[in-house]
């Protein structure tokens, strides 16, 4: 009954009124369309919160990078093999760039850098390491760090004082102790993570560690460290 | 018009007969009786046709008002602020805020805060960590600009068992810890154009301070590094 609008034309106010309303509706229809076309895109995938594992993992691996970083820089600047030397520019360089994006990740979540336990969110994966059988006791600054496969202030300071051969076995010695310390890290987080582009980085760095420890046990070899 | 037949026509029809047998002014009568209840027909239907319109644009509009307030009450949550780790210190009682330049210099520089909270600087940082004798200004603000926090103490108002208590809240990087002379309170901890001045380790606010500020974004360079510059005298770890 499209033809049933009213037959005398209307009055003037009338018409009006009624394209007025028409145009209000329209209006109002597009303004919820457009807030509705919002929804996905700011709340879909809510943000990794302060005690999640992608926020433990974003904090600890910075830390992490960051002493990888440090010993990158160190042999880069002193060592006499280009094999060695360009390796470490490329960890530096790879390290900093993840360390920038992970960073970028808590400033995004809205959480501060500084969190409460280190390494507190790999409990109870396959790959956390178990601490102190039924000690619930936060780790010391020493065991986490052997966790992670840190060095200690005493071996950064040997890499230091190294020269020559000496220096470049401690590195590679160093470098493989913490890159194997890393990986479990990632995998725990792609086990554990929420955030796709926080799983892809952790699987990528699995992967890419792995293949440096490779590379570096066959520099190993060739400089014929082991000894 | 026809005249009348004088005599009457018959049917064999039972409704041609009854109309056969009306009158003329029972016909006229019916004629307007079916006028009538035609157009009160057409009255309906135009009421009717009005009052679908009425239901169409009535229920047109409730939708429209639905889906306005759906828009809103469905909203999601906007997402968090960046309050925590902003470097949005402003809620810590007693903070204060200052503004600094960064330039590279040599020598030493004149600092307007006591320790300095940013400024001129050293090319060469200081390397983040723990210290037993008082730090190079110039080297130490350097680190500030990496997003360190520096810990500086009166050694003496602070006692070992204390300075010892302050150290195990301490992150294991990006900060400096030092003694410093000339210290009008205890404890000052400061981040890059921020301070706070406290008066024991067991002040709760220096959670608050590395929340805030600890490599945050409110100092200027918070992804360079820490460490491979200057280790100054006294460095402990």
């Amino acid at each position: 009954m499209t033809d049933a609008a009213p037959q005398q034309s209307p009055t003037g106010w009338r018409r009006w009124a009624l394209i007025g309303a028409v145009a209000l509706a329209i209006a109002g229809l597009a303004f919820a369309i457009g807030r509705f076309s919002t929804f996905g895109s700011s709340g879909a995938a809510a943000a990794p919160t302060n005690s999640s594992a992608d926020a433990g993992f974003a904090r600890d691996m910075q830390v992490h990078h960051g002493q990888a970083i440090e010993m990158a820089m160190e042999i880069y600047r002193k060592t006499e093999d280009p094999e060695i030397r360009v390796m470490a520019y490329d960890m530096a360089t790879t390290q900093s760039g993840q360390k920038g994006e992970m960073y970028d990740w808590l400033v995004r979540w809205g959480l501060p850098q500084l969190g409460d336990t280190t390494m507190a969110w790999m409990t109870g994966t396959d790959t956390g390491h178990d601490h102190g059988e039924a000690s619930d006791a936060p780790m010391t600054d020493e065991e986490m760090r052997e966790a992670m496969g840190m060095a200690s202030p005493a071996e950064l300071t040997a890499l230091q004082q190294a020269t020559g051969l000496e220096a470049d076995c401690l590195f590679l010695e160093l470098m493989i102790r913490h890159h194997g310390g890393a990986i479990p890290m990632a995998d725990a987080l792609v086990e554990l993570g929420t955030d796709p582009r926080a799983i892809e980085v952790a699987a990528s760095m699995s992967e890419t560690q792995a293949f440096e420890i490779d590379a570096m046990e066959s520099i190993q070899a060739r400089l014929g460290c082991s000894g | 018009m026809t005249p009348t037949p004088p005599q009457k026509r018959t049917s064999g029809n039972p409704a041609t007969q009854s109309t056969i047998d009306l009158t003329v002014k029972q016909q006229r009568e019916q004629k307007r009786q079916e006028k009538l209840a035609e157009y009160q027909k057409q009255l309906a239907k135009r009421r009717r046709s009005k009052l679908v319109w009425w239901v169409v644009g009535v229920v047109v509009a409730i939708g429209v008002i639905a889906a306005i307030v759906a828009s809103i009450v469905f909203a999601p949550e906007p997402p968090p602020s960046f309050d925590p780790g902003s470097g949005d210190g402003s809620s810590i009682e007693g903070l204060e805020t200052f503004e600094n330049t960064a330039t590279h210099v040599e020598g030493s520089v004149e600092y307007e805060q006591t320790p300095p909270t940013g400024g001129d600087h050293n090319a060469v940082w200081l390397n983040c960590g723990i210290y037993d004798q008082p730090v190079p200004n110039e080297n130490a603000v350097h680190a500030l600009e990496h997003g360190a926090i520096w810990v500086t103490y009166d050694p003496a108002a602070v006692s070992s068992d204390e300075l010892a208590a302050l150290e195990d809240q301490l992150p294991s990087s990006y900060v400096v810890l030092s003694p410093y002379d000339g210290l009008d309170s205890p404890i000052v901890l400061s981040a890059w154009n921020n301070q706070l001045k406290i008066d024991s380790a067991d002040d709760e606010r220096i959670g608050e301070f590395f929340t805030a500020f600890w490599r945050s974004q409110a100092s200027p360079e918070p992804n360079a590094g820490c460490s491979g510059a200057l280790d100054a005298p006294g460095k402990q770890s």
